[in-house]
């Protein structure tokens, strides 16, 4: 659970800077922040998934 | 008539702000937008760059140098990451007078975030000079 906690504090931190430097209007900006902050916790998951079913431990 | 004009916007001289404003932002995040007064966005970049350094090095993580017992390609792989950690600007150096935050906790559970964290705080914040430097050369809104 921390490392989901932490995770989910980097996405959120990456999608405010992402979000602040993008090009277009405050509306536009804000939901390129929350797409970067949601692609972000997707990948996680489901690169987490691929790596929990894979032998490599 | 488009190759003339393509001619003189590249002939274009980017002003000597624009250098200093880029400067300031790398030097202390979000300072560089505070100085052209994007207060929301500099504190938005700058707020955002500071809590992630913060909280890398709280997380236990590292930040990176090269030093004199680093050779070869040894010193390519602390070189890599250390230019990523000087982003954070005048954080990394008052770090580095001080000497904090270099020694490593692998031992910690949250050591390996607490590096990403400290690396991406100074990619993010290049990211951030790059746009004061642009704000200020009138090449974005």
């Amino acid at each position: 659970m921390r490392h989901v906690f932490w995770m989910a504090i980097f996405a959120g931190l990456t999608g405010v800077v992402f979000g602040a430097v993008a090009k277009g209007t405050d509306r536009q900006r804000l939901i390129y922040g929350l797409k970067v902050f949601a692609e972000f916790m997707a990948i996680a998951f489901i690169l987490g998934w691929i790596l929990y079913f894979l032998p490599i431990r | 008539m488009v190759a003339k004009s393509a001619e003189q916007s590249e002939n274009v001289e980017t002003p000597r702000v624009a250098w200093l404003m880029g400067l300031a932002a790398w030097a202390v995040p979000g300072l560089g937008h505070l100085l052209q007064k994007r207060w929301v966005r500099g504190l938005l970049l700058g707020g955002g760059v500071w809590v992630m350094f913060i909280t890398g090095l709280a997380l236990g993580g590292h930040l990176f140098t090269v030093s004199s017992k680093d050779q070869g390609l040894a010193a390519l792989v602390q070189f890599l990451p250390m230019s990523a950690n000087v982003g954070t600007g005048l954080l990394y150096l008052m770090c580095w007078i001080t000497n904090t935050g270099f020694a490593e906790q692998a031992h910690r559970l949250t050591y390996e975030y607490g590096n990403t964290f400290l690396l991406v705080a100074g990619l993010l914040n290049y990211l951030a000079a790059l746009d004061a430097f642009d704000i200020a050369a009138g090449r974005k809104e």
